[in-house]
């Protein structure tokens, strides 16, 4: 694309796992680019091999088969160049909110005042004012999440690798955390690669969202999300859009036939016929 | 917080029985203890009374003997635990984060664990003789294993996505252990220095019993040739308080500035975190 290196691609990835009765394959051929500025969002059933793909893009498995490369350049572990937010708690519970997101620019060792700098905008950006010097214990699971992002964005990666940051916190407080990501996006123009299980949350916050096959995963298609304009990015404007509503049924589509044909090639025995 | 308002006066009140109520038990034992004594008054040679014991503590301190004893025990103690714990915390850190080390390890740990430290006093005594070099040895033997034992597997308990999501904020090995490993394992090493601190203590007696002049379990086994009841429980409450201190004073802050800060372990007093 116009001779820029993509800030991620991954070419040929195929990956097995070993288990006590021989490799098992957790994903197909997997072909992938992502450009600078791009929120590429991933949904796909469960064991679908999504998770393993954000692994390996993170550094944390070598893939068994295929290349992946970030600016360009072979990835070969974990590196700053590409933050994570986990599904699970993954901010240290003995550090505060104000340590906790500081973290990565101590590690690079940023300068006290610039840190705190940086460090107070974010807090800002993600609500957390006034709580700065809290223990994660003393927050909630909504709260802790807000932590876990605005750490990896203050660490500033080339490409910020999510994988269903916000599974594990209550419905209302996840479609408030969905809106501020998208605000947080659309302020800093980060590159974003998230995977979800959820289709609305997929169309919500991508540009692009792709669709996975069931295990052995592969992508199977691609639907571009037009842009929406910032000040649009709210739950209300977005049920009420009959464009978004048709995309998320072409993405549910996409994503049912698969468990559908999960059901018959995998439990085909159990499911009781139509009376 | 509490459900229902409480003033001043009586949140003051509870407090003052949350800070009370570990001494009760001790109340309670000396009450019956007496009440025990003025029945049956049996003779000194078999079981003391409370004023016995205090007079034989009194008549230790004027005589000076009781402070040069305690504090050779404590020297003992603090040389063998320090030396046990620094060991144990790292030679523990290296084995956890190293699995075939933890592996290779495991069945000689289990062996020298079943040998309990005084197995090793009539070896020890032929290898460095008797003194300060024979006490510190069995402390640290004590002391060293648990706290090994814990530091590994506080180290191995650490989540990995804790460890994983430092290293994608650029965080090398060090930096990993230090700001990962490390907390997420104190409470484990903590546990472990509690539980390594009371087998020092018994080693340190035992130690001093056969192979010292001097110390607290010394002065108890010369008082056993006098049948001096008053001296010999003397002993053992000053054993068993200066052991309690040092938890109080000494382990008990710490946690309540680590461990029970970080919302890692429940607090062991004064109501629950709202």
């Amino acid at each position: 694309m116009s001779g820029a290196v993509d800030k991620i691609e991954v070419a040929g990835f195929r990956h097995f796992f070993q288990s006590e009765s021989g490799p098992v394959q957790a994903t197909s051929i997997i072909d992938l680019r992502i450009q600078a500025g791009e929120f590429v969002t991933l949904v796909g059933p469960s064991g679908c091999g999504k998770t393993t793909l954000l692994k390996a893009i993170a550094g944390f498995i070598k893939p068994s088969e295929g290349r992946i490369f970030c600016n360009g350049r072979p990835v070969t572990g974990p590196g700053r160049d590409r933050g994570v937010v986990f599904q699970e708690l993954a901010i240290l519970p003995w550090r505060t909110v104000r340590r906790n997101i500081g973290h990565g620019l101590d590690i690079a060792g940023t300068k006290p005042a610039e840190r705190d700098r940086i460090v107070a905008r974010l807090i800002d950006l993600v609500g957390l004012r006034g709580f700065e010097d809290r223990y994660p214990h003393e927050l909630s699971g909504g709260m802790r999440q807000r932590v876990a992002v605005a750490r990896t964005w203050a660490a500033d990666p080339d490409v910020i690798l999510m994988d269903e940051p916000f599974a594990a916190v209550d419905a209302m407080t996840r479609l408030t955390l969905q809106e501020e990501l998208a605000r947080l996006c659309a302020t800093t123009n980060k590159t974003v690669f998230f995977i979800t299980h959820g289709v609305e949350e997929a169309v919500f916050l991508g540009d692009r969202v792709l669709v996975m096959t069931r295990r052995p995963g592969r992508i199977k298609a691609e639907i571009a999300v037009p842009r929406r304009t910032p000040g649009g990015r709210d739950w209300e404007s977005f049920t009420a859009d009959p464009e978004m509503q048709a995309i998320c049924e072409q993405v549910l589509r996409l994503v049912r036939e698969e468990r559908g044909a999960t059901l018959v090639a995998g439990d085909g025995a159990s499911v009781v016929p139509a009376a | 917080m509490t459900d229902t308002p409480r003033t001043p006066a009586r949140a003051r009140l509870g407090r003052l029985v949350w800070r009370l109520l570990p001494f009760s038990p001790i109340l309670i034992f000396g009450a019956a203890w007496s009440i025990y004594w003025n029945v049956a008054h049996p003779p000194l040679a078999v079981m003391p009374s409370i004023a016995n014991v205090v007079g034989a503590v009194i008549e230790l301190a004027q005589s000076g003997s009781l402070l040069t004893d305690i504090l050779a025990s404590l020297w003992r103690l603090g040389l063998g635990a320090l030396l046990g714990i620094a060991m144990g915390v790292a030679a523990g850190f290296v084995t956890g984060l190293n699995k075939p080390l933890a592996t290779f390890l495991n069945p000689l740990l289990v062996f020298f664990n079943a040998i309990s430290g005084i197995v090793w006093l009539p070896l020890m005594i032929g290898w460095v003789g008797i003194g300060t070099g024979l006490a510190v040895f069995l402390i640290w033997n004590s002391v060293f294993f648990i706290v090994f034992q814990n530091t590994v597997l506080g180290v191995q308990l650490v989540p990995e996505v804790l460890e994983q999501s430092v290293r994608t904020l650029g965080a090398g090995r060090w930096e990993t252990i230090r700001s990962v490993t490390f907390p997420g394992a104190l409470p484990y090493i903590l546990n472990g220095v509690r539980s390594g601190l009371g087998f020092g203590w018994r080693a340190l007696i035992a130690a001093e019993l056969v192979g010292a002049t001097t110390g607290l379990g010394q002065m108890i086994f010369r008082a056993a040739d006098f049948s001096r009841t008053d001296i010999i429980v003397a002993g053992c409450l000053i054993i068993g308080m200066i052991a309690m201190a040092m938890d109080r004073w000494l382990l008990l802050p710490i946690e309540r500035r680590t461990v029970q800060r970080w919302g890692m372990v429940a607090r062991s007093e004064g109501g629950r975190p709202g």
